[in-house]
Formats: structure tokens, sequence, C-alpha cells
């Protein structure tokens, strides 16, 4: 063999297995899926005459559906404040901990390992602090005695609950984002800040001079991270919040912090219709790949820019 | 080159080996095959486990036992899945009307099953059996005996609307005394839907009736709704709602609720007898029982006792014989019985077994059964969706205040007509 072929050959050996596990675990569900959206597919064993097409019965029925429009909108909010938040305090963290603080690479761990703990048991933390802890606190500090009054338990408002989402959602990913931002921070040369000083900048001039337009690169790349993962975010919900307080639409009662992926789920599976759950799911993908599409495009435009 | 083909054939040769390896063994273990029986109550799962390892060693049977439930949804999604891969278990739980047509096509039927004639509560459609009972079960109001006596209130005047105001506003009045945080310890926040949609439901569809009347059902299904009934069921709730713990009420979770009144911070608790192990893990001691549910204003003597969920055998199972052996040995062994009535706490759903369950709450149950006192369960004639999606929301933000009980009243009517336009 010569030594083309054979480095070909390594190359496609060591790739196989991954390759292999996307198209068992995405290609294929998704391809499937998306035939089974266009059906009456519901895997259980009903006797109501069996499989069949039902075109896009599936599509009309979703967007008829309140708590599907109510879901794409909560979600919509619900990652706008997740990025906004996210993004501001792992910036801050990352110029915290490249600074010239003691015990900096503590911190950098320190920050980062809310990020390791899994979505449902962080959801079930949290919701012991706001259900059980904060109360507490609240009956034994007088000060704070508003926070024991149950009309002001967190999970207890659909806003409140909205919010405590937002804080959990923050609480896990920005270390995650933070590190990003240190390698972008990190990896600015260290000659431009000390022309700029030499200059008279002050660190706020730096800041927004130097350090941003560099680490636009890493902007693309967190926003795109936080968007995404904003989006599809299911764990915490279901642990946290279960859907939470109920909330009128159209005069209609709906669960009230049903992020899509959970009001998805719901469909497949406590209404035991998996078709249509299906078919929100292909709608779901194709708005989230149209938006992030748009983000990525977008930030790349600003990177030349700046 | 030729390093790099030892390499990954030596790799090839190691995965073959120990793959054939682990399914030679599993077939040598278990010369009756495998079993795998999948349950929804969380709380026997424990005593199941080593019942299923005593009988499975005694057959010759690898038994595997999936327990899901106790969340909104239950063990539902975890069937579809094993069902779309093909891995459907052998033996499964479901719970009524609704879940047997889900899964109709699947199920055998067990009419001439030895264990039929010593049971009058099996699961039949069209006649025949399908659903093996697994125990008997019953809820009601469950009250701290010792702490109504200390208020001077006699358990037989709680049968309707105006026994259980009364009783209720002398408590909440001695709340300091009693050392509680509130009367009732009630759930209706949305992953607890399953206590108000599914069981408080049930006080609209059958309290008061005759013992498998389904005339309330049916009309609603029809969306003929009774108005006077709905008002005065509505006045039950909100009579619940208005002396529960609002923490508890609005965020509380299954342990949370039961906590509650195991702990004695309330001096009732909208459950049921399968509580029986959390009162014992938590050392509760006192004097407790069940009283009915005063939704009406008529008085309705007698609590909900029905067998809530059957074992189903799998139509397509490849181990037939050693299933349904599973569930004969249950009602005929005397380790079936020890683990049915002392292990797991249940009330048997079968006659010829002489153990009776040990937690005061299941006795409760056995004796409002004796005394024929008994309403029934009819909840699952209305599918998870309508209950869990539809109502469940409903009753979620009436104890949330956000709506007020005449439009609690509207938005249920409302819900009824629009399910039987479906």
């Amino acid at each position: 063999m010569t030594k083309k072929s054979e480095s070909n050959l390594v190359f496609w050996l060591f790739l196989a297995p991954v390759l292999f596990a996307f198209l068992m675990v995405m290609v294929i569900p998704f391809i499937m899926g998306s035939f089974y959206a266009f059906t009456n597919w519901s895997s259980s064993a009903k006797l109501d005459g069996g499989f069949r097409f039902v075109g896009f019965e599936n599509f009309v029925k979703s967007f008829q559906d309140p708590s599907f429009l109510y879901a794409f909108g909560i979600t919509f909010v619900y990652t706008i404040l997740n990025m906004f938040f996210i993004n501001i305090i792992a910036f801050s963290l990352a110029l915290l901990v490249t600074s010239e603080l003691r015990l900096k690479h503590l911190y950098r761990v320190g920050f980062f390992v809310p990020n390791l703990i899994g979505g449902l048991i962080l959801g079930y933390i949290w919701q012991f602090i706001f259900n059980n802890a904060i109360p507490s606190l609240g009956s034994l500090i007088p000060a704070l005695k508003f926070l024991a009054d149950p009309n002001n338990l967190m999970l207890g408002k659909n806003t409140s609950a909205l919010i405590a989402m937002v804080i959990v959602g923050t609480w896990q990913y920005a270390g995650y984002i933070m590190m990003i931002y240190i390698a972008a921070i990190e990896n600015v040369p260290q000659e431009l800040h000390e022309a700029a000083k030499i200059d008279g900048a002050t660190p706020w001039i730096r800041l927004k001079a130097i350090t941003i337009p560099m680490a636009a690169q890493a902007f693309t790349v967190t926003m795109f991270l936080t968007l995404v993962n904003s989006f599809k975010q299911f764990d915490v919900n279901v642990s946290l919040t279960s859907g939470g307080p109920s909330t009128m639409l159209f005069g209609k009662p709906i669960l009230g912090t049903e992020l899509i992926a959970l009001n998805i789920y719901n469909t497949a599976f406590i209404s035991n219709n998996l078709a249509q759950g299906q078919a929100r799911a292909v709608v779901f993908f194709l708005v989230l790949a149209i938006i992030s599409i748009i983000q990525v495009y977008v930030n790349k435009k600003k990177e030349v820019e700046l | 080159m030729k390093k790099m083909l030892m390499v990954v054939a030596a790799l090839l040769t190691a995965t073959a080996v120990f793959a054939s390896g682990t399914s030679e063994g599993q077939a040598q273990a278990a010369k009756g095959g495998k079993l795998t029986l999948m349950q929804n109550k969380p709380e026997i799962d424990a005593q199941l486990k080593a019942y299923a390892k005593l009988w499975g060693d005694k057959n010759g049977v690898t038994v595997t036992i999936k327990s899901i439930g106790g969340t909104s949804g239950g063990m539902g999604p975890q069937l579809k899945a094993d069902y779309a891969a093909g891995d459907m278990p052998d033996i499964f739980a479901f719970d009524g009307l609704e879940s047997y047509k889900e899964w109709e096509g699947s199920i055998l039927d067990l009419s001439n099953e030895p264990w039929v004639s010593k049971t009058s509560v099996a699961f039949k459609y069209n006649g025949k059996v399908y659903g093996f009972p697994v125990a008997v079960e019953g809820w009601g109001m469950a009250y701290n005996a010792d702490m109504l006596a200390k208020a001077g209130i006699d358990p037989k005047t709680l049968v309707n609307l105006d026994g259980y105001r009364k009783a209720f506003a002398k408590l909440d009045s001695m709340k300091a005394e009693l050392g509680i945080n509130s009367v009732v310890s009630m759930a209706a926040a949305i992953e607890m839907g399953w206590v108000t949609a599914h069981h408080n439901f049930n006080s609209l569809l059958s309290n008061g009736l005759p013992y498998g009347d389904l005339s309330v059902v049916n009309a609603l299904l029809k969306g003929d709704v009774d108005m006077q009934r709905l008002k005065e069921y509505a006045d039950w709730v909100e009579l619940l709602f208005k002396y529960a713990d609002k923490t508890v009420l609005l965020t509380g979770n299954y342990d949370a609720q039961v906590g509650a009144f195991a702990t004695g911070k309330a001096a009732f608790l909208h459950q049921g007898n399968w509580t029986d192990p959390n009162m014992k893990s938590a050392n509760a001691t006192f004097k407790m029982a069940f009283a009915p549910h005063g939704s009406m204003a008529k008085a309705t003597d007698g609590i909900f006792v029905a067998a809530p969920s059957f074992y189903a055998i799998n139509k397509d199972s490849k181990n037939l014989a050693m299933a349904k052996k599973f569930l004969i040995d249950l009602v005929t062994t005397p380790e079936g019985h020890n683990y049915m009535v002392k292990e797991a706490g249940m009330i048997p759903a079968f006659s010829g077994i002489d153990l009776n369950p040990d937690g005061q709450l299941s006795k409760s149950v056995q004796q409002w059964s004796a005394a024929g006192k008994v309403y029934s369960w009819n909840q699952y004639y209305f599918s998870n969706d309508f209950r869990d999606k539809v109502l469940a929301p409903i009753y979620n933000q009436f104890a949330a205040g956000q709506i007020t009980k005449d439009q609690f009243v509207d938005l249920m009517a409302k819900a009824f007509k629009d399910n039987a336009k479906k």
C-alpha cells in the first residue's frame, strides 16, 4: 500500500466509530422521525385501524394548540434572558479570573464545577433551595421575613418561576462559558495592552477597544452555545418546575413555564400522541436551525468588521 | 501497516470473546428463561425485587423488575419506549379502561387462569378477564385521631360539607395548641396533579353513588354537566385549599405533603393507604384512620376503595408459562402471600389469604370495606391527557388564587363539554 492510501485508511478507520455513532443516533432517527411526523404513529398496541399517513394534520393541529404557541413564546423570552445573563456574568468572571487575583486558579475551577452537575439533580437541589431553604432563611432572619411568606415563593408564580429557571440556567452554564472567554482574553497579545497603557488608556477603555474586539470570535461561539442550550433546555425545566404554575391563554388554562422541549415530551407521552410530538419536534428543529444560522452569520460579519 | 493490522485484529478477537462469553453465561444461569415486570409503585420496589429474586431462584428464572411512578406520566413513557424498541416487558401494570385500550393489542386473555375465581375485582372487558388485581387500595381523608380527640371532634360527623366546615374551623382556631402549620396537607402543584385531577376529581364522579354506578361518569363524558353537583364539589375543593398549608399546596412534592402529616404538622392528609410505608419510615405512631370525603351537602358515609392497578401479560412474551406462573404463585404460595401483605403492606384482592397488613391506614381501609361502605374509583374513564393537561392546570390556578370559585366551575364545565366534542 502506498503511503497516501495507508494514511487515508488510518484516517477513515479512526473516524469510523464516531461516524457510525452519529449516523445511528442522530441522522437515522432524524430521518425516521421526520417521516413519522406525517403519520399517526403512536407506539402503542391500540386496535384502531393501524398505521396510516395523515399528511400535514399533525402540524396543523400543533399550531392550533395554544400550549405549543405559548411554549415557543416563553422559550424565546427564557432564551433571551438566559443569553444575556450567562454572557454578562461569564465575561465578568473571566475578567476577574484573568486579573492579578490571588487564588485565581482555585476560582476558575470553583466557577466551572456547577456545570458538571447533571441537569435533573441541579433542578431538584434548587427546587429544595427555593421551596425550603429560602423560606426558612426568612423565618430565621427578621429583616428577611417576606421570604417566609408562602405567597412569595419563587416557584409559586409564573414570572418568578421563569426567573428562577434563568437563575439556575445561569448558575450552571456561566462557568463553562467563562472558560471560553478566559481563553479569548488570554490570547490578546500583551503588546497591545502595554502600548495602550503607555498612551494613558484606562482599564475601561482598554476593555472596550482591545479586549472585546479581539474576543469577537469567542462571542460567536458563546452566543451560539448559549442560544442553542437555552432553547433546548429540558432537565432543569422538568425537575425545577415540571411546567410550573398554570396560567391562562386564550381562555384556556395551560402550563405556565413549559418550554418547548417539555411541551414536545408532554404531547408525546402524556397525551399519548407520539406522531404529533414528532411534528412539533420537526418544527422546533427548523426554527432553531434558522435562528442559529442567522445568529452565526451576524456574528461572523461582526468579527470581520471588528 | 502490519502492526496496525495486528492491533485491529487483536481488538476484534477480544470483543468477540467477550460478546459471546456474556450471552452464553446468561443462557446458562436461567434455564427457565428471563422475565421482565414493569410496575408503577416505587414504594414497594425493594420488596418486590426481593420477592422476585426469591421466586426466580426457586423456579430458575431471572426476573428483572422495573418500577417507575409518583410523577406525572408515570410508567407510560418508559413502556412506550420499550414497546418501540421491541423490548416490551412480559408483565406490566395498567390502571383502567383508557390504559387498557392503549395496549389492547398486546394484552393476553387471562379468563382461564386459576386465580380468576378467587377475586371479584379483576379487570374485565367484553366479558373476558385481562388484568390481575395487584392490591385493594383506598383513600379518604386520613386524620390524626389524637388531634381530633384533643379538639373534641367526633370523626363520625365528618361525612359532608357542613361537618368538615365546622371541624376545620375548630382545628384552625387551635393551630398553636396542636402544633400544626395547617389543618389539611393538600398538594396542587403541577407535578402533584394526580392528587387533584385524579383522586380529588373522583369525588365528583362517584361520591355518594352506589358502587360501580357510572351515571355521573357517562353524563360527563357526553358533556352533560350536573351544575348542582359540580357546584357542591367546588365548595369542597375550596374548603380543602382554604385550610391547606400554602407552601405544600403550591410547591410541595409527595414527600413534602405526606411528611407534613407524618410529622404532625397537619391534622388531615389527602392521600391513600399506600402511604403506610412512608408513615412507617417517618415513625408516625399516632392513631390514624380514614374519614369520608365531604364533597356533598348530603352525607356520604364511605371511602373510595378499588383495585386500582392490574398486571397484564404481554401476548407476545417469549416466556408465557413462567409469566403466568409468577401471577399464580403470588396468590397460591405462602411466600407470595407474605410478600403481598406483610412486606409490601398491600391489602390482597383475593380470597383465601389469611394475613392482614400492619399499617393503620390499610387496616382502616379493610374496616370500611368489611362494612360495605365503599365508593368506586372512576377517574380512569377519563384519559391521562384530559386529567393531566386539561384538569390539573385548572386546579392549580384555583389553588394559587388566580381564578375564583365561579371561574373554576365554569372552566371545569367547559372542559367536560370540549372533551365530549373530541
